[in-house]
């Protein structure tokens, strides 16, 4: 007879997260471009040689929440330079730098493919608002990624199509696909849970992602916001959202060619959907005009949770875990060791532009 | 025609091949047209009720997904568009293969004959031994799918003299295209069967039932520990399609994929065996089939052969009249044996059938009825 298949899984899995938390942290350059004898830390940031990563294991995992008292919205369309001010904000708050060109810096190298994670499935009522892409796209362009190494993707074209986003390169901007059409690598990727073929935009196509969730009430999993964005990198999220997504949202994104990816997130919280989420629903939508910017998706998810209770609250909604719907994967997600969900162990930064 | 001879020889003997997935002892065939990839087309579905908020709920299987606009349930091959629920796999099989009857298995129906076999994409379970997951664990976009609609896939079984089978992943997500194409056998004379993990609700599988000659119902394991922990489903709504199914009068067989030390022990191995006895009958068949490391469960060894043997002989205990092994060629208990001169009545190895001594339905030897389909 052969031992438990489960405990077994569960071994292999860890060890292979183990592994590649070690591989990111201590890649020197054999990481993305290899350009220079840089590092990056565990997740997310590129620093340069003889800087501090950020955040390093000690430190409170940063987020920063920008937040402006223009009118960004007109119907579902966004201002574009009001966008612009709040990225450059965020961007240099996050990292600590000057300016935004030394921000990017910190989080992609010039050569480098950028995948930009957004999330499309909803219609343009609620996805990631074309806008902010296009201006954080316009933003790399200026650190040295061109628009043809930039690539929107989510999980069908269609939905990309119907959210805003073209499927043909925009300009000189960046190109749009889904993963229906990239397609997915052939071989599983084995979860303690769970089992997925991975996008190949993910796998073969980009050297790191930007993160770009759109913060909403989701009536599966409570909330979905940066970690459940990257079911979006997987071909069957349809069988993961039993059991309010938990644990499958954690083990997803502790995948090693999925968490090793993962540079930056900037949450577009513009206009959350704060109830009978993901998808719209007229008056569901709560004009908030916040970005959130963080590089621990455990981190900047517990800190929009708490976004979207507080609006659900203004309209006199239950809590989440009223509803049976505590978005449970985050603290799983923690144990996994893919960030914190402990408010007071985040650093918290609200900008007002 | 494709004659049983031709068969062998194309499969290469077909005894041979110890898996059941999609591809062990099958000539796979190619017919209807190809479609263009990403585009599957959508057809109204049954089976589901409208919720608020352009919300649906799924009402094919216990999972009741309540599905929201532009999204799918948990099986990946239905969508919510704007308030209306479509299938995207009627038409569409990923899969069009011919087996022998055997391979599925169904040992009390047409033995020696084929089965004309298709399946869709889509699953409403995830077994982590699943066989056929690169297609019961894909969404139409990703297989590589053809339109073959009702009709053509009835002309082509009664082309090659096959019964007409609904298999390989679950043909419960794609039960309007086996409704259509199950009717428009037996309006030209063809016979219809499923291979099923059985985990529907009564009003569709009642629907389909009507329609249907025989069905194969994968008997995965006989606690809910193991169907929420290997296959994240339910045993419960299992053996109520299991009585559905029995009530019905279409023919029924039982396979349980032994897997080491997940569902064979003795105590759960008998627990199953007196339940079918006592709700189904000692006539049902029973196989017990040898697991093959796949999926999320590479790292599992097959079931030793002595399992099967042990499973068959506890289940004979109980009383069961026809227990089989399987997936073993050449193992002790692949032929059927009557239970009243205890002679081999059809005499099997792997997926051929070497000697049949039953005639219109009873024993050559003592004129006991065996129960099944037999002509």
């Amino acid at each position: 007879m052969a031992g438990d298949a489960n405990s077994s899984d569960r071994r292999r899995f860890l060890q292979a997260l183990g592994g590649a938390a070690l591989a990111v942290a201590g890649c020197g350059s054999s990481c993305g471009s290899g350009r220079s004898a840089e590092r990056r830390s565990d997740v997310g940031a590129v620093v340069a040689k003889g800087e501090p990563a950020h955040p390093t294991a000690t430190e409170k995992p940063r987020v920063v929440v920008v937040r402006t008292k223009k009118s960004l919205t007109q119907g579902y369309d966004a201002d574009r330079g009001a966008l612009r001010t709040m990225l450059e904000a965020g961007l240099v708050a996050l990292s600590g730098q000057k300016n935004t060109a030394a921000a990017l810096a910190r989080y992609v190298r010039p050569g480098e493919r950028v995948g930009l994670k957004i999330n499309g499935l909803a219609g343009r009522n609620a996805a990631t608002h074309v806008e902010l892409v296009d201006e954080l796209s316009a933003l790399l362009g200026k650190s040295d990624i061109d628009g043809e190494h930039q690539i929107a993707f989510d999980r069908f074209t269609s939905d990309l199509t119907a959210s805003g986003y073209s499927s043909k390169p925009r300009g000189r901007g960046y190109r749009c696909v889904g993963n229906d059409e990239a397609g997915h690598e052939e071989e599983l990727v084995q979860m303690p849970s769970s089992a997925s073929r991975l996008s190949r935009v993910l796998t073969a196509q980009v050297d790191g992602v930007v993160n770009l969730p759109v913060l909403k009430q989701h009536m599966l999993s409570g909330m979905t916001g940066a970690l459940k964005n990257n079911f979006g990198c997987i071909h069957n999220p349809n069988k993961m959202h039993i059991d309010n997504c938990d644990p499958y949202i954690a083990e997803v994104n502790a995948v090693p060619q999925i968490r090793s990816k993962q540079r930056l997130v900037i949450m577009d919280a513009l206009r959350p959907v704060v109830d009978n989420g993901p998808s719209y629903q007229p008056g569901m939508g709560e004009v908030a005009n916040l970005l959130l910017f963080a590089t621990d998706l455990v981190a900047v998810d517990t800190v929009a949770l708490g976004i979207l209770e507080d609006l659900r609250g203004q309209r006199e909604l239950p809590p989440l875990a009223k509803l049976g719907l505590a978005p449970t994967y985050l603290a799983t997600s923690s144990k996994l060791g893919l960030g914190v969900s402990d408010r007071a162990g985040i650093e918290v930064i609200t900008l007002d532009v | 025609m494709l004659s049983r001879r031709d068969f062998v020889l194309t499969c290469g003997g077909g005894g041979c091949a110890l898996a059941a997935g999609v591809s062990a002892g099958s000539v796979l065939l190619a017919p209807g047209r190809a479609l263009a990839k990403n585009a599957p087309r959508a057809f109204p579905a049954r089976f589901w009720k409208k919720l608020p908020q352009k919300r649906i709920e799924c009402g094919l299987c216990p999972k009741h997904c309540k599905v929201e606009d532009r999204e799918r349930g948990f099986c990946g091959v239905r969508e919510n568009r704007d308030g209306e629920y479509f299938t995207l796999v009627w038409g569409q099989p990923c899969a069009i293969h011919l087996d022998p009857i055997e391979k599925k298995p169904l040992f009390h129906f047409l033995p020696g004959s084929s089965a004309f076999s298709i399946a869709t994409a889509g699953c409403n379970l995830e077994c982590k031994c699943c066989q056929n997951w690169d297609i019961s664990q894909s969404k139409p976009e990703d297989a590589d799918f053809r339109f073959m609609p009702p009709d053509e896939v009835v002309r082509q079984a009664k082309d090659y003299g096959a019964c007409v089978t609904f298999t390989y992943s679950e043909p419960i997500v794609f039960l309007e295209y086996c409704i259509d194409t199950a009717m428009a056998a037996r309006k030209a004379g063809v016979r219809a069967s499923m291979v099923t993990g059985g985990s529907g609700e009564a009003e569709p599988m009642q629907e389909v039932l009507k329609h249907l000659d025989a069905v194969k119902v994968d008997l995965k394991g006989f606690t809910e520990d193991y169907y929420q922990r290997m296959c994240k489903g339910k045993l419960e709504p299992v053996l109520k399609t299991l009585e559905v199914i029995r009530a019905s009068g279409v023919w029924l067989e039982l396979v349980h994929l032994c897997i080491p030390g997940q569902n064979d022990s003795e105590a759960e191995i008998r627990n199953m065996c007196r339940w079918v006895k006592g709700h189904l009958g000692a006539d049902v068949p029973v196989h017990f089939t040898r697991f093959h490391p796949e999926y999320q469960m590479k790292n599992v060894a097959p079931t030793p052969n002595a399992t099967l043997i042990r499973c068959r002989e506890i289940a004979m205990a109980e009383g069961l009249h026809f227990v089989y092994t399987g997936n073993v060629p050449g193992l002790d208990g692949e032929s059927t044996i009557c239970p009243l001169c205890n002679k081999a009545v059809v005499v099997r190895r792997g997926f051929e059938m070497d000697e049949l001594h039953i005639k219109n339905g009873r024993c050559e030897f003592c004129g006991n009825t065996i129960p099944g389909i037999w002509s």
